[in-house]
């Protein structure tokens, strides 16, 4: 029966950059991806970094499917009709937009190219487990073997649930994000967002337009679209969604501030998917076993910060570390736990844990109510006051004391900002 | 409704809303609801949650229909009383994305 060096699963950014770096080295891979082609099941944001794409891909920039480079950021704070926001421009950039199913095809294309061989439409089912050992892959009743398994299957990880390493996922762990692709022109979206062309712009919004569930908005211009979404954390939205959840998205797309953003495109794609949240808790206790390593949102390794995602450059990355260990491994012929151990020492030294372990108190953050609602009330009516003036200019002072009235003590408020200040 | 005329000015229904996607449904649902459990569910967060509106309420009882679904997996997560049985489709079967 034939026998790969390493079996992945799944081909999203984990599992393709995991298999290209393999099979460049010269490593008999298989990758086994449940969708159609690479990419039709994937979903995210809009945003990827792309410092980690171009240590793993060669010659990233020249064919990947970039849309456009993110050149301004914006945050929002919203209350009803009023929005306070920060910008942020540049001439240099660190990200890009793009549509994931087009970016994991492409990573795909890559690994196959370096010599990976990937079968899709097949559902991996279950881990082949031997005396502690994982030996390969179930899907139905075939099975294939293989020296290691990378786990890259995702953030609904049946695989791992079904072998025992991971309970069923809790829904203080994960966040939903549901997405709209709006059609417009390459011109339109240059001209409603002001960009120059091929330039892109990365806003995040925050407010009352969650229905003071922590979670928030999300804008990203593309080539000729727009991305407009919303990420709500799960456990809070049980209790506090009241309507349908895309009548929330819908909120966003009509709402008096923002329509004009869109009214003129058409939907293009409508998705969603759960986000790893509460690292500390979501992450599998081990990501190495004999013969399995777990990569991407599998491992929960994403950087939630509500200002800024991190996922795609995460998991890519963490899929490229899992390679680098099985090479290690390969070196001295010894692929159990100690053996592939080097992935825990890689992650470890990273950006990905350093980052992770840096901002692991975010979360709590995130459950302060105030941050989502109160908050964004008091900067609006502050502003409001400021600036939408008859007769009296009030003092900056004045205005901010009177927002606050009856919101919230200035002593919360001050303990707020400084644990804000603290965790970021 | 001609795709070209889905202008987004004002409220689209979620069914319209979901008509920009390509599924190949597969013949045998992913998910079953065990209905028995719903019955003794107050909150049933399927209905808000279910980005695909996949769950809907006929009389008081749950119904759910597995086609529309964007395998997301939130159904699973914000049940109350387990009675979701999740998997993914088979052979490429499900949602297709192209432009997510």
């Amino acid at each position: 029966m034939e026998k790969y060096d390493a079996i992945i699963i799944g081909a999203g950014p984990a599992g393709s950059s995991a298999a290209y770096t393999l099979a460049k080295s010269g490593f008999k891979v298989l990758v086994v991806e449940r969708g159609r082609v690479p990419g039709s099941k994937n979903m995210f944001g809009g945003r990827v970094y792309v410092a980690p794409l171009r240590k793993i891909f060669d010659d990233f920039d020249k064919s990947a499917p970039i849309h456009r480079w993110v050149k301004k950021e914006k945050i929002s704070l919203i209350y009803g009709d009023e929005m306070v926001s920060i910008e942020y421009e540049d001439i240099d950039t660190t990200s890009f937009t793009t549509y994931l199913t087009e970016l994991a095809g492409w990573m795909a294309k890559q690994a196959e190219s370096a010599g990976a061989t990937i079968i899709t439409e097949v559902r991996v089912d279950n881990l082949i487990m031997e005396d502690g050992w994982v030996k390969g892959i179930m899907a139905g009743s075939d099975k294939v073997y293989s020296d290691v398994v990378i786990d890259a299957e995702g953030i609904n990880r049946l695989v791992l649930e079904n072998a025992g390493i991971v309970p069923k996922l809790a829904p203080n762990n994960v966040a939903l994000g549901v997405k709209e692709v709006i059609k417009l022109s390459k011109e339109d979206v240059d001209k409603l967002f002001g960009l120059e062309e091929g330039t892109g712009l990365a806003w995040i919004l925050m407010g009352d337009i969650t229905n003071g569930v922590p979670g928030g908005a999300f804008i990203y211009t593309n080539r000729d679209s727009v991305s407009l979404g919303l990420v709500i954390l799960l456990s809070e939205g049980i209790k506090k969604i009241d309507e349908h959840i895309s009548r929330y998205v819908e909120a966003l797309r009509l709402h008096p501030l923002l329509n004009k953003y869109f009214k003129d495109g058409r939907i293009m794609e409508y998705s969603a998917h759960l986000i790893p949240e509460n690292i500390k808790n979501l992450m599998p206790s081990k990501l190495v076993y004999n013969g399995l390593l777990i990569a991407g949102d599998a491992a929960g390794l994403l950087l939630n910060l509500g200002y800024t995602y991190r996922g795609v450059d995460f998991a890519s990355y963490s899929g490229y570390l899992a390679a680098k260990a099985y090479e290690k491994a390969h070196e001295i012929g010894d692929y159990s736990e100690s053996g592939l151990s080097t992935y825990n020492d890689l992650l470890k030294n990273s950006f990905i844990m350093k980052n992770l372990n840096k901002f692991s108190n975010v979360h709590e953050m995130m459950l302060n109510k105030r941050i989502f609602e109160v908050y964004p009330s008091i900067m609006t009516e502050t502003a409001r006051k400021i600036f939408n003036v008859e007769y009296e200019s009030p003092k900056i002072s004045e205005a901010l004391k009177e927002a606050r009235r009856d919101k919230v003590g200035l002593f919360t408020m001050l303990l707020d900002l400084y644990r804000l200040y603290r965790r970021l | 409704m001609t795709l070209e005329k889905k202008i987004v000015r004002k409220g689209m229904r979620i069914e319209d809303i979901l008509n920009s996607n390509i599924w190949d449904v597969d013949y045998e649902p992913h998910i079953t609801v065990d209905y028995n459990k719903c019955r003794n569910c107050k909150l049933k967060p399927c209905l808000r949650l279910c980005p695909a509106e996949c769950y809907t309420l006929v009389g008081d009882q749950i119904l759910f229909s597995y086609e529309g679904c964007v395998e997301c997996g939130t159904c699973r997560v914000v049940c109350p009383e387990d009675a979701v049985k999740w998997n993914f489709p088979l052979d490429g079967r499900g949602i297709h994305f192209r432009f997510s």
